[in-house]
């Protein structure tokens, strides 16, 4: 399964999913015209190495976006949604999660997250406002 | 005209803007790249005059919200009705501040038919707590996007969630027919 690379623009995140190390990241912000369009092919991608010929049993998954609109909130839904059904099956699926400390928007949706995909290990990191 | 008069009309329009603590408006076609471009000046112009990180992250948050409606949804595009990429539509956009609070107000046309839908989706949100706000947003984040929508149906109760008053809304007839102007304005 070949790597998944996509540059970021000023409206959508650095994508850099490491497959072949079982390591997916996610920098930057994200508000593109067409979020579904945006995050549809990432998501193929994932299935696809979900499904790959070797299962891959530990995955880590690093968000680090400083925003996201609200149609970027529902694909990243839909993401978080997909690792968490296969840490349910099993894998060791963990989520680092960044956010500026004094942000509570993203304080409480990474709560959200926990409460909803509790199958996945979540690890907050605070980082310091600029 | 002569450069005098000009000078005393720019100056009559500044000095109206600066009364109104007006800190950014635009109005003209908005596409993905001209909010890109406005969304680089407004998060520097907030950070500027210095308002908390909370604060800048609402406004900016906002502001996007508002300014991807107008291109998602506005009637006066120039670009055809069924395409939902690089799409450019008409509206306009102002930030300002009033009292201690930030306040962001948006107008674009739209199809009159639409004015009924729209209020019925805002006027709940106005008497909901911000409890109730997040609880609906949520539930919405879970369930499909509703017909009609571009996004995910969560970018009015995102501007709810991160304003710190009811929004606002109004309609006012246009001069053309089968269309009204709706504004949008949101306290943060």
């Amino acid at each position: 399964m070949e790597n998944l690379y996509i540059s970021a623009t000023p409206s959508s995140p650095e994508v850099d999913f490491r497959f072949t190390e079982n390591v997916l990241s996610l920098r930057g912000e994200s508000y593109p015209e067409n979020a579904a369009a945006f995050y549809s092919g990432i998501i193929s991608s994932l299935n696809e190495y979900l499904d790959g010929e070797v299962r891959p049993q530990a995955i880590t998954l690093n968000v680090e976006l400083t925003y996201f609109n609200s149609s970027s909130t529902k694909m990243l839904f839909t993401l978080f949604g997909t690792l968490n059904d296969r840490a349910a099956d099993g894998a060791d699926v963990t989520v680092n999660w960044y956010r500026h400390e004094d942000d509570d928007t993203m304080r409480e949706f990474g709560q959200d997250l926990q409460d909803d995909f509790s199958a996945m290990k979540f690890h907050e990191h605070a980082i310091a406002d600029d | 005209m002569n450069s005098n008069t000009m000078y005393a009309q720019y100056r009559e329009f500044c000095e109206i803007a600066c009364k109104r603590r007006v800190i950014f408006y635009y109005v003209g076609y908005f596409s993905q790249s001209i909010i890109s471009a406005m969304a680089d000046a407004v998060k520097m112009g907030v950070e500027h005059i210095g308002a908390a990180g909370q604060t800048r992250r609402r406004l900016f948050s906002s502001f996007v919200e508002m300014a991807q409606n107008i291109v998602h949804y506005s009637a006066d595009a120039l670009t055809p009705e069924d395409r939902n990429d690089r799409e450019m539509r008409h509206g306009s956009v102002c930030i300002g501040i009033h009292g201690e609070k930030y306040f962001l107000i948006c107008a674009n046309p739209i199809k009159t038919e639409m004015a009924e839908q729209l209020r019925a989706t805002l006027e709940p949100l106005r008497t909901m707590t911000i409890d109730e706000i997040k609880a609906a947003y949520k539930k919405m984040l879970q369930s499909d996007a509703p017909d009609g929508s571009k996004g995910a149906g969560l970018g009015l109760l995102t501007m709810a969630r991160d304003a710190s008053e009811p929004l606002e809304f109004d309609f006012a007839p246009s001069r053309e027919a089968g269309i009204t102007m709706f504004y949008l304005k949101a306290t943060i």
